[in-house]
């Protein structure tokens, strides 16, 4: 079983998606009325090229937001910082901050893992 | 003498070129989703495609590593429609399962699979240990009225979530 495990991993090693910090804050910002907080995305993965970006209340519906692109290139093995802006009002609302995987259409039979992590806002920090 | 004057310009000419050269790095809870294996579906006959094993095909593995206990949940939705595929002549009816094929902590995550919350194709694990976590996902498409399914390439997505929490 430890072999069986070892092996997962340094196979596994191989692609990956990744998104700090888990508990993001807001802060303020020059803009009066607007707030922002920024994202790390790391791209392992070497099938994926394209990381869309999403804010959302806590059913998961999207919550207006600026950011320089909403689908973002990010280089095999390369960490980006996202800057993601939101009105003031609309801070108690947004809870989650997403980044999901965008797969390319190939010319195979297969199942591709499409990979979605959400970050959260908690109130009480 | 002039040796050891020599050998002491040396040192003293390395020593004056001698930096430090930091490596810096933050730790902090994190989620990682890892896709270990994709699945590849069979075809056992005209109207099905299948990840089973046995009829050709290979479960999508994906693994979640969380360096936060009671921090995630992982969210995995088996496919219920293809994102790229010839026209079908028929409605596809769709099956899929997730289950945990392996974890890092057999004691911290025995109950993973048995603690799971299942959705029609979503099944959600709360992840109250760090480590990681294997999840296998079947998918099983099933054309309707047993007819053929056409030659092309065929995808069908696997979602797999991590939502703080």
């Amino acid at each position: 079983m430890k072999k069986f495990i070892i092996l997962l991993m340094i196979v596994g090693a191989v692609r990956a998606h990744e998104m700090v910090p888990t508990y993001p804050t807001w802060e303020t910002t020059y803009v009066d009325g607007v707030l922002k907080t920024t994202m790390e995305l790391f791209n392992k993965r070497d099938d994926v090229e394209y990381y869309e970006i999403g804010v959302f209340d806590e059913a998961f519906w999207p919550i207006p937001f600026v950011t320089t692109y909403k689908v973002l290139k990010v280089k095999y093995l390369s960490h980006v910082d996202v800057d993601i802006y939101i009105k003031k009002e609309d801070k108690d609302k947004a809870m989650y901050i997403c980044s999901k995987s965008k797969i390319k259409k190939e010319e195979v039979i297969r199942t591709a893992v499409s990979s979605r992590i959400c970050s959260k806002f908690k109130k009480d920090l | 003498m002039v040796k050891a004057l020599l050998a002491s310009i040396i040192a003293f000419s390395f020593a004056a070129v001698a930096e430090n050269n930091s490596i810096n790095g933050t730790v902090q809870s994190r989620c990682i989703i890892s896709t270990d294996t994709e699945g590849t579906y069979g075809n056992p006959n005209a109207y099905t495609l299948t990840t089973s094993t046995s009829d050709g095909g290979v479960l999508a593995v994906t693994r979640f590593d969380v360096t936060l206990a009671d921090a995630y949940y992982a969210q995995i939705t088996a496919p219920s429609e293809f994102s790229s595929s010839p026209a079908l002549p028929d409605v596809v009816t769709w099956t899929g399962d997730t289950e945990v094929q392996a974890v890092s902590d057999a004691t911290g995550m025995a109950d993973y699979e048995t603690n799971k919350v299942e959705f029609n194709m979503t099944d959600k694990y709360d992840l109250t240990a760090t480590g990681s976590t294997w999840f296998k996902t079947s998918s099983v498409a099933t054309m309707g009225g047993d007819k053929a399914f056409p030659g092309g390439s065929y995808t069908a997505l696997v979602v797999a979530e991590c939502i703080a929490q």
